[in-house]
């Protein structure tokens, strides 16, 4: 049988969760805001040619929190990764970052965590560089769904981190 | 009859099924999905991956996903799914429940909870932003005006001094120009650093007794001239009922009825600008006064009356009235920082009245302090003093030589470094009876080497009177000042008058 991952999206509502899924699964993006409730589910297989394979992801895409305490546990059962999203342009979606974080260990020991600043799109680099003892220390990886940047890259290195 | 309707107009809301442990669907009612039995669970919808570890736990559990989107055979449903399963291997069941239109329901209004919720947070953001603007912007103007006042001292100094020599009446002119513009500029720098200090939220008043007689007979005897100059009439009209001592900011009254004033003579071509002052009342020690400026000039538009007090807006807008057109927004501030509002009323064309009422405190043991008359500073003139000037800007250093050479009183020492101050002060031969204290020293700051002073070991060498010189006089520097031991601060620019007399009142 084939490999599949579940990988589960976290993070504040709005912070472009369903937008980075929507990128990586059908290559599109909308400007258009649409609040996801409960949960969307959505699979995408990934070749992996270093490893001469390929991966199903089954990728959850939650609705947006605004504490991450009230996330609905059943939704974590059996998750391989977590992405955590938050959006670099609003603090309030970043700022309890560590707190966040912590529950998930928490919840899911030993369940690899990749913590990444959407929109960057509409930063510069200095201002990410400005922030990297605020949100910067924390993050992995700095990603945009509208241009794309970097949204390959993340689901395709942590499907393959997964194997 | 009932079954029949119920059998045609039922719609089905949930699904039951029956499962393999590794998945496989055993029964299936076709409640809402058809096709489901002899398949593998997992096959049907990528969610159902997620139980599949699930199903093979040999215990009695319930386990519930609610709001799940699940999209099968291009159906949409929002649904709660509950997976119960048993001890002793008996088959799990699977239950799906459509809710789609609750769920619908409460999208909608998370939809708009979320929205509004983004769009505060980032208005949030931008008002972040702009404050932080703001607040560069007034330091920038308080910094840069700061640095403008050397160089205007040096020049407001040197003119005076200048028209004090032998001049034909050609250059006496010029020099009444000198004079007059370069004050003009002053008034300018004022006007912005106190725009702002009040911006920033720096301004304060200080309520002290003052002579609020001889203040108005001041201003009235200023603005008689100056109307004449423009060929105004200028009529005064003071109330013998008024107190002639009151508790209250003399520097900022005088500021808000000059700038009125200005205002005034400013737009009116011609025909009048009247000044009235008059008791409103005085109770339980508070005396209400009541200002008013009228003038015959062009008149305000009643769309403008708001405009007219905000900064940098000058509502006409026509080269010839000149300004930076702050005047008006400094009255009304600091007309609303005594809890007073200013009125205007207008007729466009004939002109404009300006009237506030402002609360001083007034009671018969008020005394004014010490007043000494800035045109009359006299020394003892049996008595040399020496004078300690630490500063290391050249046009100030000229400057105070400049102004005390004129008495003939003074021997003044100049230096700039602590170690030479220090040196100094512990000259018994010549004792030092005054220091005048740059406090933005090129590499040492004055209220540091004031501090030092004060440690001195003779108790009369410690006790010099210290005098700041400074154009940073904001209330946390001056706080600074009085715990280094600096006695009084003398705010720069300043003229002849102003630094002979703070060294008149301090070597009594
Ligand atoms: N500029 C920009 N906007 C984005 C980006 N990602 C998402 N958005 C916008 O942010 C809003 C919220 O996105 P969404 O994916 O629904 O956020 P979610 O609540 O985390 O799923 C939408 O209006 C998106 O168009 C991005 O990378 N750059
Ligand atoms: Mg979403």
């Amino acid at each position: 049988m084939k490999i599949s991952k579940k990988i589960v999206l976290l993070g504040h509502f709005g912070v472009g969760k369903s937008s980075l899924i929507r990128r990586f699964v059908e290559n599109t993006f909308s400007e258009n805001y649409k609040v996801t409730i409960g949960v969307h589910i959505f699979k995408k297989n990934v070749e992996i040619p270093e490893k001469d394979t390929d991966v199903s992801l089954v990728i959850w895409d939650l609705e947006g929190n605004d504490d991450i305490n009230n996330t609905r546990l059943s939704y974590l059962i059996g998750t391989n990764a977590f992405i955590y999203v938050y959006d670099v342009t609003r603090p309030a979606t970043y700022e309890n970052l560590q707190a966040e974080i912590d529950f998930l260990k928490e919840k899911q020991k030993n369940t690899p965590i990749k913590v990444v600043g959407n929109k960057n799109d509409l930063v510069t680099k200095a201002f990410l560089k400005e922030n990297n003892d605020n949100f910067g220390r924390l993050t992995d990886l700095y990603v945009s769904a509208k241009t794309g940047n970097q949204v390959d890259f993340l689901f395709s290195k942590l499907a393959e981190s997964l194997l | 009859m009932l079954e029949e309707y119920k059998q045609k107009y039922t719609k089905p809301v949930i699904q039951y099924s029956v499962l393999e442990p590794n998945g496989l669907v055993l029964e299936s009612d076709n409640g809402l999905f058809e096709n489901f039995e002899k398949k593998n669970i997992s096959d049907i919808h990528p969610f159902f991956e997620t139980i599949i570890p699930i199903l093979g736990e040999s215990i009695e559990k319930e386990t519930i996903f609610s709001c799940v989107h699940l999209n099968i055979e291009s159906k949409e449903i929002i649904s709660d799914i509950i997976l119960q399963t048993f001890k002793n291997n008996k088959k799990p069941l699977l239950v799906i429940q459509d809710l789609t239109t609750h769920y619908n329901n409460y999208q909608t209004t998370a939809q708009v909870r979320n929205e509004s919720v983004i769009n505060s947070q980032i208005l949030e953001l931008k008002n972040t932003y702009l404050k932080e603007k703001e607040a560069f912007k007034n330091t920038f103007i308080a910094n840069f005006s700061h640095e403008l006042r050397d160089p205007l001292t040096g020049i407001l100094t040197f003119s005076n001094i200048l028209s004090k020599t032998k001049l034909d009446p050609k250059q006496k002119d010029y020099i009444q120009i000198l004079n007059s513009t370069s004050s003009f500029l002053k008034k300018m720098i004022d006007d912005i650093l106190d725009i702002s200090k009040i911006e920033s939220g720096k301004l304060d008043l200080s309520i002290e007794p003052f002579n609020f007689k001889k203040l108005l007979d001041e201003i009235k005897f200023n603005y008689t001239i100056k109307a004449k100059q423009k060929g105004l009439e200028f009529n005064y009209n003071y109330d013998h009922k008024l107190p002639e001592v009151i508790g209250g900011d003399a520097k900022r009254l005088r500021q808000v009825i000059t700038n009125l004033l200005d205002n005034a003579i400013k737009f009116t071509h011609n025909g009048s600008v009247t000044f009235n002052v008059s008791l409103n009342q005085i109770r339980a020690q508070k005396a209400s006064i009541h200002f008013e400026i009228i003038d015959t000039g062009i008149g305000i538009k009643e769309e403008n009356f708001e405009d007219i007090f905000t900064s940098f807006n000058q509502v006409n807008k026509n080269e010839s009235y000149k300004g930076t057109g702050l005047g008006l927004a400094i009255v009304k501030y600091l007309v609303e920082l005594t809890n007073s509002k200013i009125k205007v009323v207008s007729n466009y064309g004939k002109g404009s009245t300006f009237s506030t009422n402002i609360n001083f405190i007034s009671n018969p043991s008020l005394k004014v302090t010490k007043e000494i008359d800035a045109t009359k500073v006299v020394f003892n003139p049996s008595k040399k003093y020496n004078i300690l000037l630490v500063e290391d800007s050249e046009i100030i250093q000229l400057s105070v030589l400049k102004i005390l050479a004129t008495r003939g009183q003074f021997f003044l020492d100049i230096v700039s470094k602590p170690e030479e101050v220090l040196t100094r002060m512990v000259d018994y031969d010549n004792e030092v009876d005054l220091v005048l204290m740059d406090i933005k020293l090129k590499e040492h700051r004055g209220d540091e080497i004031a501090r030092q002073i004060r440690k001195l070991p003779e108790p009369h060498q410690r006790k010099v009177p210290i005098i700041a010189m400074t154009a940073k006089v904001f209330k946390e520097d001056l706080k600074l000042y009085k715990k280094a031991g600096i006695n009084e601060v003398l705010k720069k620019p300043f003229d002849e008058n102003q630094l002979l007399e703070i060294i008149a009142k301090h070597l009594e």
